[in-house]
């Protein structure tokens, strides 16, 4: 196994008196692309979502246990959420650019955290995330017309820019292709196998076939446990756990 | 499968147009009588844009500047406006040149000759008819566009009344509620939508808030007497305390209105802006209120032409008086447009009622264009995702 970049600890949550996570150990590794599966309801998007504490916002949402981003517990109280954001930056199930300019979307978050300053510096940002996240190439001679105008495919990989011009360690991804046709999916899942050169990318995924073909490692989730964590091949091909099995399968899920 | 229709269908078919033709009755009678109360305004209320003048020399020398009625001869007197020919010497007082010259002009007649003229219920003797009837022959009377409805304020005397006064009272009363009720409402509407905890605590704001939209207006009214006025000592029947108590009256409206427009902006817009690390503070003002802000205006404005509209409470604040100089500033007695025309509408003189409809008409318009104004900015400042 190579170096945890994130590692969760015995982690447990609870929606009001309902838990939802049963105590959970994993370790994600880094500049991997790591694959949360299971059936709906499971609580790998609850998890996902732990990892840059976008829980918070729910106020009946309890947690314990540690996460910790190379080395330090990311709930610790001393732990600023808006810094851990820049470090651990998110990609939403359905793409949601803001409905400003492509340039705009792209420059925000640099702006806001002082990354660049506006002028030649952020053109060059806007323009590398652009790059990085395959759309340059698209968007180069609209970068101010507005980014909703954008295809769904297009709008989710402004999403990814956006959040890579941030230049976090860390990428979450919710089911980023899950509103997407086959064609932007393919293109999406392209550009995860060039990120994860830079990034360490977690993404939850509803398709066997995505995790299969992407992942390095995939996690099999179910009724708020682990069932089973392993290298993708492995899980794919010589699962452990009946359960593991059964739904790689289709036999439920 | 039959493709036929069957009698069931025709049942289904028939309740559908019932309820059609019901719609259409109900939308017809609503227009119907909207219909009929523009035009019952306008009808009553377009004579009030003439007014009746006389063409008579005018005599500026010192007797007539001790006495003002000596400014015309003697027949004219009792046809030409009094209140008219008694700012004469002011006028004399500061065009001294004029001293000791007859000039030609065109005077205010009285209300009684105007409405004579006009064809309608008058108190004129026949004598002064017959007068007028020869003057219209000499074409020395006319029906001329009444600016000074415009540029004067209220009187005593029918010819004279204006409603400048009112309007402009109307102005600082709704500045003056608009600078108060705007902030604070689009700011306690923010903090409870996106800041404060769910608790018991905002749950009881939140139902009180509610509560206080639904409060008969003149309770409002009765609330700024007693905070404004006699706690705080704001001067009676001014702009300053039927604006702060107006404002009251139109914070639960903006709170509401703002907080729908805030619940409307799409979650994933938040999460987006939390995700890329914006701070709470951010996230609001950079993305949230922008995009609720076309249902803000639309509320606010829509807040404000109620405000505009209102008279209750003014009446317990004190301004539903005869004020007939524009105030000057926020403190001194004001009175607004509804409130003027309360006043003209309770008048006996009957060329009072042509000037109440024209004042209805002019609120409306306001009302009117001010509603227009929020559906433009609505349309306007929309953005889609």
């Amino acid at each position: 196994m190579d170096t945890p970049k994130v590692s969760i600890h015995d982690l447990k949550l609870w929606y009001g008196e309902s838990e939802a996570l049963h105590g959970i150990n994993v370790a994600f590794s880094e500049k991997k692309v790591t694959a949360l599966i299971g059936p709906s309801g499971c609580g790998k998007s609850t998890l996902l979502r732990c990892l840059n504490r976008m829980n918070d916002r729910i106020p009946e949402c309890h947690i314990e246990g540690k996460v910790l981003l190379d080395g330090d517990d990311i709930y610790a109280p001393e732990v600023d959420v808006v810094q851990l954001r820049t470090h651990i930056g998110m990609v939403f199930q359905k793409p949601n650019p803001f409905p400003k300019s492509i340039y705009e979307n792209v420059a925000y978050a640099p702006r806001i955290h002082g990354l660049a300053k506006n002028g030649p510096d952020m053109d060059e940002l806007v323009e590398t995330a652009l790059r990085k996240a395959s759309i340059w190439k698209e968007v180069k001679d609209k970068l101010q017309s507005p980014g909703t105008a954008l295809s769904g495919g297009q709008q989710q990989r402004l999403c990814i820019a956006r959040t890579i011009a941030v230049k976090p360690n860390v990428i979450l991804m919710d089911e980023p292709c899950s509103a997407l046709d086959p064609i932007a999916t393919a293109k999406i899942e392209e550009l995860m196998d060039e990120l994860k050169q830079e990034f360490t990318i977690i993404m939850v995924t509803h398709s066997m076939q995505q995790a299969a073909r992407i992942s390095d490692h995939t996690a099999f989730f179910y009724m708020g446990n682990l069932i089973e964590f392993g290298e993708t091949g492995t899980i794919f091909t010589q699962p452990e756990k009946q359960q593991t099995e059964d739904y790689i399968t289709g036999r439920f899920g | 499968m039959s493709l036929h229709i069957n009698p069931q269908m025709k049942r289904r078919y028939a309740a559908e147009k019932r309820f059609k033709a019901y719609a259409i009755t109900a939308l017809t009678l609503a227009g119907a009588f909207l219909i009929f109360f523009f035009a019952d305004m306008i009808s009553k209320g377009f004579p009030a844009l003439q007014q009746a003048e006389i063409l008579v020399d005018v005599h500026y020398n010192d007797t007539s500047k001790q006495n003002y009625k000596k400014a015309v001869d003697k027949p004219l007197r009792r046809i030409v406006s009094r209140g008219y020919l008694r700012t004469l010497p002011l006028y004399m007082e500061d065009h001294p040149e004029l001293m000791g010259t007859n000039e030609s002009r065109w005077v205010l007649a009285t209300a009684d000759v105007d409405q004579y003229l006009k064809g309608k219920p008058h108190r004129l003797k026949s004598k002064y008819q017959k007068q007028i009837d020869e003057l219209l022959k000499a074409e020395k009377v006319r029906l001329a566009f009444n600016t000074g409805f415009f540029t004067r304020g209220d009187s005593k005397m029918a010819e004279l009344a204006g409603i400048r006064s009112a309007v402009i009272g109307s102005i600082y009363v709704l500045f003056l509620t608009m600078i108060f009720a705007l902030p604070i409402g689009v700011m306690t509407a923010v903090y409870l939508e996106e800041f404060a905890p769910d608790n018991r605590l905002t749950q009881v704001i939140e139902v009180n808030i509610n509560n206080l939209a639904a409060i008969p207006s003149i309770l409002f009214g009765l609330l700024g007497l007693a905070i404004f006025i006699n706690f705080f000592g704001a001067p009676r029947s001014s702009a300053l305390a039927g604006g702060l108590t107006l404002a009251l009256m139109t914070l639960p409206i903006v709170i509401i209105t703002t907080r729908a427009a805030l619940q409307a902006v799409p979650d994933s817009i938040r999460e987006a802006a939390f995700g890329l690390g914006a701070s709470r503070w951010q996230t609001v003002w950079h993305h949230v209120l922008p995009l609720a802000m076309p249902g803000i205006l639309t509320g606010s404005i829509i807040g404000l032409a109620q405000a505009m509209g209102e008279t209750a409470p003014l009446l317990i604040v004190g301004m539903m008086a005869y004020v007939p100089d524009a105030p000057g500033n926020i403190l001194e007695a004001a009175t607004v447009l509804p409130a003027q025309i309360y006043t003209w509408a309770g008048e006996s003189i009957r060329a009072y009622e042509e000037r109440t409809a024209a004042a209805i008409l002019v609120l409306l318009s306001v009302l009117l264009s001010l509603n227009t104004m929020a559906v433009y900015l609505r349309k306007h400042f929309e953005k889609r995702w």
